[in-house]
């Protein structure tokens, strides 16, 4: 069952590489953005599995509203002046690893629990 | 654990996989030229390269053209003809459509890099060859007489342009770099007498890299552009 999300992300790069059109260069800021909240959202979804919390709901809303309230964030700092999208880069990518660590953590602490018992 | 979370994190997944190949076509396609910028300046040189390589296979064709054209003159000459093509030969010679060959002088230029170096605070400009002082040389090669100039390789005949573009010179719309190289066939004594007497002493003056060399035999190349009259008509009285 765990081949499905991975079979998904083939689909989708695929669906990606094969469409003719292209981000122009002006919005590839605001692609980077997206690229990282849905980064997150995998990694915060796949955590969220194994420490058994787990809500679609509340994954799909994460998603779409982080990406878009980044998107909105980096185009508010575009107007103003501001490097808003760094932020978002920052809060992205510190979330991203602080995700990462948990799923080492829970993987870790899974095999010890099984060898534990298989050793009993 | 139940199998709930399939269906979200697959469609994220899918959402991810999109926008990762999406991004990764950017980076590959562009990954220095993120700036709409220089994205600009990349597609303009791309445009002037293409364009000079269009010039080049061009006069590539108009010189095995005018070789094919010569090979046919050769072919039998007979009484009046060659007598016409004795003047043909020599009317080449003055438009410059010809390799030609005798004695004259080499003189070379260049930036004066080293002076720059000493000095970088200096304004650049001061180090550098600008067309005038090309154009200066060859003016007064020309008024010690000289039968045919060349600069890097390109023959000057009449409607030879020496011209200042941005921080190159086009010579024969063809764009040159230093150092250059100023070949003038024509008596070495006179053409070095006036070269040295005039704008080369100058440039020698203010340290720039120059030399003169008189030689036995100098080449100059033909002229590989076209010569094109669509204004100028011969006058009824001539």
């Amino acid at each position: 069952m765990w081949f499905l999300p991975v079979f998904g992300l083939i689909i989708g790069a695929i669906i990606g590489s094969t469409i003719t059109f292209q981000v122009p260069p002006i919005y590839v800021k605001y692609m980077s953005i997206a690229v990282l909240a849905s980064l997150d959202s995998v990694f915060g979804g796949i955590k969220s599995i194994l420490e058994d919390h787990f809500d679609g709901t509340i994954l799909l809303t994460g998603f779409f509203t982080n990406a878009l309230l980044a998107a909105l964030l980096a185009y508010l700092g575009d107007r103003l002046g501001v490097d808003l999208y760094y932020a978002a880069v920052f809060a992205f990518g510190v979330r991203l690893f602080h995700n990462l660590a948990s799923i080492r953590h829970n993987i870790l602490l899974m095999y010890r629990t099984k060898k534990a018992n298989g050793m009993r | 654990m139940r199998k709930t979370w399939l269906v979200p994190v697959t469609i994220v997944c899918i959402f991810s996989g999109f926008f990762l190949a999406m991004q990764l076509k950017v980076m590959a396609n562009n990954n220095t030229l993120v700036n709409p910028l220089s994205q600009k300046n990349t597609n303009l040189v791309m445009i002037i390269k293409d364009l000079e390589k269009e010039i080049k296979d061009q006069e590539d064709q108009i010189e095995k053209v005018r070789n094919t054209i010569d090979d046919m003159q050769k072919q039998d000459v007979t009484g009046n003809l060659q007598e016409l093509q004795e003047q043909l030969k020599e009317s080449k010679i003055a438009a410059g459509l010809t390799t030609v060959a005798g004695k004259g002088i080499i003189i070379t230029v260049d930036d004066n890099i080293e002076g720059f170096k000493v000095n970088s605070q200096s304004d650049p400009n001061k180090s550098l060859i600008h067309y005038e002082h090309l154009l200066n040389i060859v003016s007064e090669l020309k008024i010690g007489s000289a039968e045919a100039i060349s600069i890097n390789g390109l023959r000057l005949i009449t409607s030879s342009e020496i011209r200042c573009v941005g921080n190159t010179i086009l010579i024969n719309t063809t764009r040159i770099a230093p150092p250059f190289e100023i070949r003038a066939i024509g008596s070495p004594k006179l053409l070095a007498e006036i070269s040295l007497n005039g704008e080369l002493e100058i440039l020698k003056a203010s340290n720039y890299p120059v030399s003169l060399k008189e030689q036995e035999e100098v080449i100059i190349p033909a002229y590989k552009g076209s010569l094109q009259f669509s204004y100028a008509k011969i006058d009824k009285g001539e």
